[in-house]
């Protein structure tokens, strides 16, 4: 009887409610799981850089110049010249503006949004342009294994479901002695939005949801540019704190970014009493003296090689011939 | 796209400017509140509180939600 119920009821007339709850989009598939809407995030990018004309999304730059900025400074400690470069996820391209002759020929922009890679014209880059539109997730759907001498990504690894696959896709894509030079919002980013959202709903509504994404942590990610099988690696962790006038300014960019929630199962508005309880919740935890807000942004910088037999090695245990007593 | 030009307030719009400026000393007084109890927070720790800031947001615009 038991047993008899259950098959009744239990799968076929749910089923068709069942395929409505996005939540468990993962429910009957195996892969990786999705956290993040990538089709929400393409619209949102897409849209992001056609208001006006693209003049907001350039305002909001300043972020995204900064970390270009400090990571075209990794990628020229690296004594080489490259015949091209893969920059993943370029955006509009701030990465590969500052680009040089002298280090690479050309420059190879892929990224989720079309319009975003063709918001700026040709001439504001110093080298040539390719603009490609394509997933990361399904990197080498685009790009040939063993074909790129280097890849760069800057900032947008932080929207990839699957992020050990896409380290492993990008190793699978380099030459041998290729290199990978990435960043990546982690850590503690944004975690004083995150904290004013919670509390005013807890004690607005009774409840939390998701508005800020899950951030991968520095360890996790030595941890896996390890699994993906990158050898030589470097992990370092940066800080950007920016002041704005109000939250209300901070969402307003973060918008214009491109970077608004696409979170699996997001509520789709918040309501008008919370967002009023998380601004002034904002102000009171985190506010500067000066009545200003701060919004942290961490970026992790990961370098990492493809292997190749030419890289130089470790040498194997106890066979170090200087004994470190004598030299400290 | 009638958000993009530069003549037009959206009404979120309105609400940032109205809770940072005309309601600000109410938004304070919430803000402590949630300072006070932010360790254990319960569903409506600052509905006094709450009540006047928004109180003050429907005057100031002008309407209910």
């Amino acid at each position: 009887m038991n047993a008899l119920s259950r098959t009744a009821g239990g799968l076929s007339p749910f089923s068709a409610v069942r395929a409505l709850a996005s939540v468990s989009s993962n429910a009957y598939s195996v892969g990786p799981y999705q956290v993040f809407d990538r089709n929400a995030k393409r619209i949102r990018k897409e849209r992001s850089a056609q208001v006006d004309g693209g003049n907001r999304s350039r305002t909001v730059d300043y972020l995204r110049d900064e970390i270009a900025d400090r990571m075209i400074e990794r990628l020229m400690d690296i004594k080489r010249t490259y015949n091209s470069v893969l920059d993943l996820g370029a955006g509009a391209g701030h990465f590969s503006k500052l680009l040089e002759p002298e280090i690479t020929r050309k420059s190879v922009m892929l990224d989720l949004s079309q319009k975003m890679l063709d918001r700026d014209d040709t001439t504001e880059f110093a080298v040539e342009v390719e603009r490609v539109q394509c997933d990361e997730e399904n990197l080498l759907e685009t790009i040939k294994a063993n074909s790129q001498e280097a890849i760069v990504s800057c900032l947008s690894l932080h929207w990839v479901n699957d992020l050990p696959g896409v380290l492993i896709q990008i190793r699978e894509a380099l030459v041998p002695d290729g290199v990978f030079i990435g960043a990546l919002f982690g850590g503690e980013t944004l975690f004083e939005l995150r904290s004013s959202l919670q509390l005013a709903e807890v004690e607005r509504e009774g409840g939390i949801s998701p508005h800020v994404s899950p951030m991968t942590d520095s360890r996790d990610m030595s941890n896996l540019m390890g699994r993906a099988g990158f050898t030589l690696l470097t992990v370092d962790v940066d800080e950007v704190k920016v002041n704005y006038p109000s939250i209300w300014e901070l969402m307003d960019d973060l918008r214009d970014m491109g970077e608004s929630n696409a979170i699996i199962g997001r509520r789709s508005f918040i309501h008008r009493d919370t967002l009023l309880a998380a601004s002034a919740a904002y102000k009171a935890l985190h506010g500067n003296e000066d009545g200003t807000i701060p919004a942290t942004f961490q970026i992790i910088f990961v370098i990492g090689w493809k292997p190749s037999p030419t890289q130089p090695k470790p040498l194997e245990r106890g066979t170090g011939k200087t004994n470190l007593k004598d030299i400290l | 796209m009638s958000s993009s030009s530069p003549t037009a307030i959206s009404p979120l719009r309105r609400l940032a400017v109205h809770s940072t400026t005309t309601c600000s000393s109410h938004a304070a007084a919430y803000g402590k509140c949630i300072l006070k109890s932010y360790t254990d927070m319960k569903k409506d720790a600052c509905k006094d509180e709450f009540e006047k800031f928004g109180k003050c947001m429907h005057e100031a615009m002008k309407r209910k939600w």
